[in-house]
């Protein structure tokens, strides 16, 4: 197998099978063997405006994207002005010859201010204000620019419908031609994709054909990349490793209203409905599905959830910001009634509807604080596909454990990365159950009598208790006593000292690297994987670096945290916000100040080779906070 | 022996509140249906009325302001086994909660919602409730009504609520009936109780509405019910004569069965058609984990599609 590190972008018009293009690529280096991470980028539009996704390859599995590009794969002139910046000495652009006359004023899905930019960097440099004249820029750049009249290669193929229909096949045909992937393997992944389309994957196959017979006539083909057998892999973006992780760990319920990026979650378990088991030797084991349901709004989807968690079920919803804010006071209702329930909260680009469809990073400080007064809850978070199905097993169990609302945060940018995951250990994380009352008469939901403070959960059905928002005695009941009002509090926080000491640091913060390292990355979410890349790439620059990666942020690991970063060097905290969130929650619980920051708010995905220069601008001591910029 | 449905809580309505009849209402229902305590349960939001759970001895939980509807459908679609019932003020359902009355409406999900209609905001000192008319001006009001009203039958109607009543907080057997039949209906049932706030509502009082009221039922020919082979055409009638009945108001108000359909399929058993087993095994009820305490979920089988 070669040792390839491929960077690689497919744009096109939104609604154009931008996601059909990569799949074919991702699926393709995967069923050769290689490995491929992607992220996906797209306005918030239906058809037209431009959308790309970064995909990069290797053997083994890739943790982050960089630029430049090795590859830039344009299926329309947007994408060509739009990546003007992402190619340089040793980037390929393969576009379509006929784009070429394509003038910048008539690419009128270009964001205003965008199309201002690219017009000013033409001609600052002197070029031609259309695709030849980007072309040409990018080519003094040092790209090789590979210009194929994508109607032609077609030309005579026997096609349904308008040879443009076949452009993100087309495209991505032509890339792994000119990469070097055998065609076989391209082929095979119109199978993947298309499932029992015959018709489709005939038709598709000989767009294939003739890419492939393109390439060698005109001695574009790349040298044959070497393939080996690879063992079966899922490919999963962070919505599906979110839904796969609450079906397995006994998900019953969902809820939801739509709202990007969340949505996709539930229309995923939508999809699942129908539970397939391990064994069918215990009839009881295999009956049920789950049930989705999609409500009239967000305050329906938590408070529907919620009310289905009493009878017994494993209940979740999931949203994004604006979602999350309208559930603020049933989140506090969980909170007082012990009510167990997951919200998976896919964070976004804010504040307000914000950046729709991009990245963000910066509803942790209102997840931990979200709801009126003191209650317990916790806040945990994912940073990779893996870690995002196993998490979404444990937040089903902390919150039938401690009867507690799970606020799990996951963000856009992992939310839309996809990724290999090779194997799935259904033994890795055992379903908690809450622990139930022996169904008697004289039953009190919420009994005191109970040393680490968690009271047997009674279910409506099977036993009779009663529930409100107000302070409560024993049995559910309103009231107002100054004493009972002291204990309720005391034993519901009692829950989360439980929780803090009884799930292991592990679960909460990790470190990667070295110890002692000079520098000390401090991070959490999606930005996990490139940051541990960019450890090893200034490793091999000789500098030493470590990660300390946060997990859980309630209950935090404070003491571990604090005695960490008390020996650290140098400290930088990278995070997709602009007020350094995690920092600030570092400094609540330790007292810890961290002075340096990488920050990115754009909405875009942070890579590679601009993390590693803004260290060096932070070790370098030019900045203590560095903005990244980075993204089309 | 039959269950007592009534809590040992002490009740903290006012003298002479109207809620004091719902609550007579449904423990005879209740009763007379023979339920066991762990048939129900009872939903409520915030107000005087969102105090009844408390008063009941069934399960109960007193949820948040406006939200009753989406908690206790919930409970429904996690063990449609339940009998839900929701019990609201006209504030806490059609202003705050507008919403979600609407969408239950289209669900249809099989929830019994009682609505305490005083035409003010109780618990908080008398405000004016959606339910209030123009101009009206309650004692507790420094200005007359600046908004206008709503119709909580004609609202139901058009909503799509399966069965639509009205009752009066005075005539406990008549809204005991009303509750009966609410409860044996398969989809959602609504009724409007006229209940009678003598602490804040000094115009819509017990006498007012006692020299007003008058029970549909008992007329002539007034059938309201659709069946499955029910002819469109006579669907559009009975939905037509609910629909005007709903708009008497002031010297005459009808009390009584508005429209009962029976044609409708519930929301749990349009779920049922896509979940198998939902109704043997509802949520509620599902073993989620094999003996070992493991995941009893292949991951492999259930994302076929993601295999490569
Ligand atoms: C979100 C929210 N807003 C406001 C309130 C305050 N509040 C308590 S009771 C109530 C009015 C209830 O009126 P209604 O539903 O008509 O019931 P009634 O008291 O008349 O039975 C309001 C507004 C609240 N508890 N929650
Ligand atoms: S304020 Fe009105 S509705 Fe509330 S308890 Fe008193 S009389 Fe009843």
């Amino acid at each position: 197998m070669s040792n390839i590190d491929l960077n690689l972008s497919v744009g096109g018009p939104q609604g154009g099978g931008i996601d059909t293009s990569s799949n074919m690529i991702s699926r393709a280096f995967a069923s050769s063997g290689y490995n491929v991470l992607g992220v996906r980028e797209f306005h918030s539009n239906i058809k037209g405006r431009h959308s790309y996704v970064h995909l990069r390859i290797k053997q083994e599995r890739p943790r982050s994207l960089k630029y430049p590009l090795d590859f830039l794969v344009a299926l329309d002139p947007d994408t060509i002005f739009e990546h003007l910046d992402d190619v340089s000495t040793g980037s390929t652009v393969i576009y379509d010859k006929n784009d070429e006359s394509s003038e910048l004023s008539q690419a009128r899905m270009i964001m205003r201010d965008t199309f201002k930019r690219i017009n000013s960097t033409l001609q600052e440099n002197g070029f031609e204000l259309n695709v030849k004249g980007a072309l040409e820029l990018m080519k003094k750049r040092g790209a090789r620019i590979v210009g194929i009249p994508f109607s032609k290669v077609v030309e005579g193929v026997e096609l349904d419908g308008p040879a443009t229909r076949y452009a993100n096949v087309l495209g991505a045909s032509l890339t792994l031609s000119i990469i070097g992937l055998d065609r076989k393997f391209t082929k095979g992944s119109l199978k993947h994709i298309f499932g029992s389309k015959e018709k489709v994957i005939e038709l598709n196959g000989k767009v294939v054909d003739a890419a492939y017979d393109y390439c060698s006539e005109n001695k574009l083909s790349g040298k044959t990349l070497a393939d080996k057998d690879a063992p079966p892999r899922m490919l999963l973006t962070g919505n599906d490793a979110a839904a796969l992780g609450k079906i397995m760990g006994g998900l019953r319920f969902q809820t939801y209203y739509p709202i990007t990026p969340a949505s996709d979650e539930s229309a995923i378990l939508e999809e699942h409905e129908h539970i397939k088991w391990l064994s069918s030797e215990n009839e009881m084991l295999t009956k049920g599905g789950i049930t989705v349901v999609q409500t009239e709004d967000e305050l329906s989807a938590i408070t529907m959830a919620e009310g289905a968690a009493l009878t017994g079920a494993r209940t979740a919803t999931a949203t994004s910001g604006p979602g999350f804010s309208l559930m603020a006071e049933a989140i506090s209702f969980a909170g007082i009634d012990e009510i167990p329930v997951v919200i998976t909260l896919y964070q976004r680009g804010g504040p307000s509807t914000g950046l729709p469809t991009r990245n963000g990073q910066a509803d942790l400080m209102f997840a931990l604080n979200t709801g009126h007064g003191e209650f317990p809850k916790m806040v945990m978070s994912s940073g990779d596909v893996e870690e995002c199905i196993y998490d979404s097993m444990s937040a089903l169990n902390y919150a039938q454990r401690y009867q507690l609302p799970v606020i799990h945060l996951i963000d856009k940018n992992l939310a839309n990365t996809s990724d290999f995951v090779p194997k799935i250990d259904t033994r890795l994380v055992k379903v908690d159950h809450a622990l139930k009352t022996e169904h008697r008469d004289d039953f009190k939901r919420y009994t005191l009598n109970t040393d680490n403070g968690i009271s047997p959960m009674g279910y409506f059905g099977k036993d009779i208790f009663w529930m409100t928002g107000d302070e409560h005695d024993e049995l559910g009941h309103v009231t107002e006593d100054p004493v009972i009002r002291d204990q309720m509090m005391v034993k519901r926080f009692r829950k989360l000292q439980l929780a803090a000491e009884e799930i292991p640091d592990s679960e909460k913060v990790l470190v990667y690297g070295k110890k002692d390292a000079k520098i000390t990355f401090i991070t959490w979410g999606s930005q996990k994987g490139v940051v541990l890349d960019v450890i090893e790439a200034l490793k091999a620059r000789g500098i030493e670096a470590n990660l300390l990666y946060l997990r859980m942020f309630e209950p935090f690991p404070s003491k571990f945290v604090q005695d960490f970063l008390s020996k650290a060097g140098t400290v930088i905290d990278v995070e997709s916000n602009m007020t350094g969130q995690a920092a600030k929650v570092i400094r609540m619980n330790t007292g810890i100040e961290i002075t340096n920051f990488i920050l990115k708010y754009n909405g875009r995905h942070i890579t590679e080779d601009e993390l590693v220069s803004a260290t060096k601008e932070i070790v370098g001591k030019k900045n203590k906070t560095v903005v990244l910029e980075n993204g089309a | 022996m039959a269950h007592n449905f009534r809590s040992d809580v002490a009740i903290d309505w006012c003298p002479g509140c109207g809620d004091f009849g719902i609550v007579t209402g449904l423990t005879q229902a209740l009763s007379e249906l023979n339920y066991g305590p762990n048939d129900v349960v009872a939903v409520s939001g915030i107000g005087c009325s969102g105090k009844t759970p408390h008063y009941l001895n069934i399960a109960g939980v007193h949820t948040l302001h406006g939200r009753s509807i989406p908690y206790a459908t919930g409970v429904k679609l996690a063990n449609p086994r339940l009998k839900v019932i929701v019990t609201s003020g006209d504030g806490d359902m059609l202003s705050i909660g507008a919403g979600h009355f609407v969408a239950e409406g289209r669900r249809n999900t099989g929830l019994t919602i009682i609505l305490y209609d005083n035409e003010v905001y109780g618990l908080t000192k008398g405000q004016a409730a959606p339910t209030m008319a123009l101009g009206e001006r309650t004692k507790g009001l420094s200005k007359p009504n600046i908004y206008g009203k709503v119709n909580p039958i004609t609202l139901a109607l058009s909503s799509g609520y399966s069965f639509v009543a009205r009752g009066f907080s005075f005539d406990t057997k008549h809204l005991k009936d009303l509750v009966k039949k609410a409860l044996v209906h398969e989809g959602s049932s609504f009724i409007d109780v006229l209940q009678p706030c003598p602490t804040y509502n000094n115009i819509n009082t017990m006498e007012w509405y006692k020299s007003r009221v008058y029970k549909i039922d008992d007329e002539k020919g007034w059938d309201p019910v659709v069946l499955p082979d029910t002819p469109a055409q006579k669907v559009n009638e009975k939905f037509n004569n609910a629909y005007s009945r709903g708009l008497e108001w002031e010297d005459k108000i009808p009390i009584g069965v508005f429209f009962d359909n029976r044609a409708i399929p519930s929301f749990v058993k349009r779920i049922a058609e896509n979940v198998p087993d939902y109704l043997t095994n509802p949520p509620s009820d599902q073993i989620v984990a094999g003996p070992d305490g493991f995941t009893n979920v292949d991951p492999f089988k259930t994302f076929a599609d993601r295999v490569i």
